[in-house]
């Protein structure tokens, strides 16, 4: 990573921009969402690769910080949402997708599953990561 | 499977936000099939949009919508020797692939 950020670094002009963003593993939100309210039922588990690949980052960054190739100017954090159409599918594409990064325990499912059938005609679930927005300044 | 990803648009509402990208020159890096792509490149001079995954990058070049046909260049390249001179971009994103 820090090879990487060098290689960034090289081919930005003076002053210019280094944006990182990426969704942190902070056990992301399962809920089912209507029209009319969105009910939370519950988060997945952080598997240690999605720890260690959030750790890595964050330890890139400090090291290119310290040997003065960026300096920090600002970050913030947002929502981003996946949303489908039952539970089932979401629970499908973790599987197929993520299944390196996160789990769903089998209460959650079964909270969600629960929460969708009871819920408005139009209720979808939805996974609520937190991503971070940093910007870096090239020095 | 109908999924949607970022039904709200928060990402490109929040990055317009927090970086002017108007008339600069951007290298993102990691940018798949282009999803975030697509939303800001239209504001940009000129955009760089490297993957190192090959079919990512041959879906993106069929998505490429026609407005920003002159601005986004696709390529190839690995994060780690990427095949630009030096002092070229004014802003990079690091699109999820940090």
């Amino acid at each position: 990573m820090v090879h990487a950020l060098h290689e960034i670094h090289r081919v930005l002009a003076p002053g210019g921009v280094l944006i990182d963003m990426r969704p942190l593993g902070e056990r992301w939100q399962i809920e089912v969402a209507s029209a009319h309210e969105i009910r939370e039922t519950g988060r997945v588990m952080d598997l240690p690769e999605q720890v260690n690949d959030d750790l890595a980052a964050n330890e890139a960054m400090k090291e290119v910080e310290s040997r003065g190739w960026y300096a920090r100017d600002k970050e913030e954090f947002f929502p981003f949402l996946y949303s489908w159409d039952t539970p089932s599918e979401m629970e499908e594409f973790i599987e197929e997708d993520w299944a390196d990064f996160i789990e769903l325990s089998n209460d959650v499912k079964k909270a969600t599953r629960s929460a969708w059938a009871l819920g408005n005609a139009d209720s979808r679930v939805r996974l609520r990561m937190k991503v971070l927005l940093a910007r870096w300044k090239k020095l | 499977m109908s999924i949607q990803k970022d039904p709200e648009q928060s990402e490109i509402r929040h990055l317009r936000k927090f970086v002017d990208l108007a008339g600069k020159r951007v290298l993102e890096i990691g940018c798949g099939e282009g999803r975030l792509t697509w939303q800001y490149a239209k504001w940009t001079e000129q955009t760089v949009a490297t993957d190192i995954d090959h079919d990512s990058l041959r879906v993106a070049k069929v998505d490429r919508p026609y407005d920003v046909e002159n601005i986004v260049h696709l390529a190839c390249a690995d994060s780690h020797y990427l095949p630009f001179s030096k002092e070229k971009f004014d802003i990079a994103i690091l699109a999820w692939s940090l």
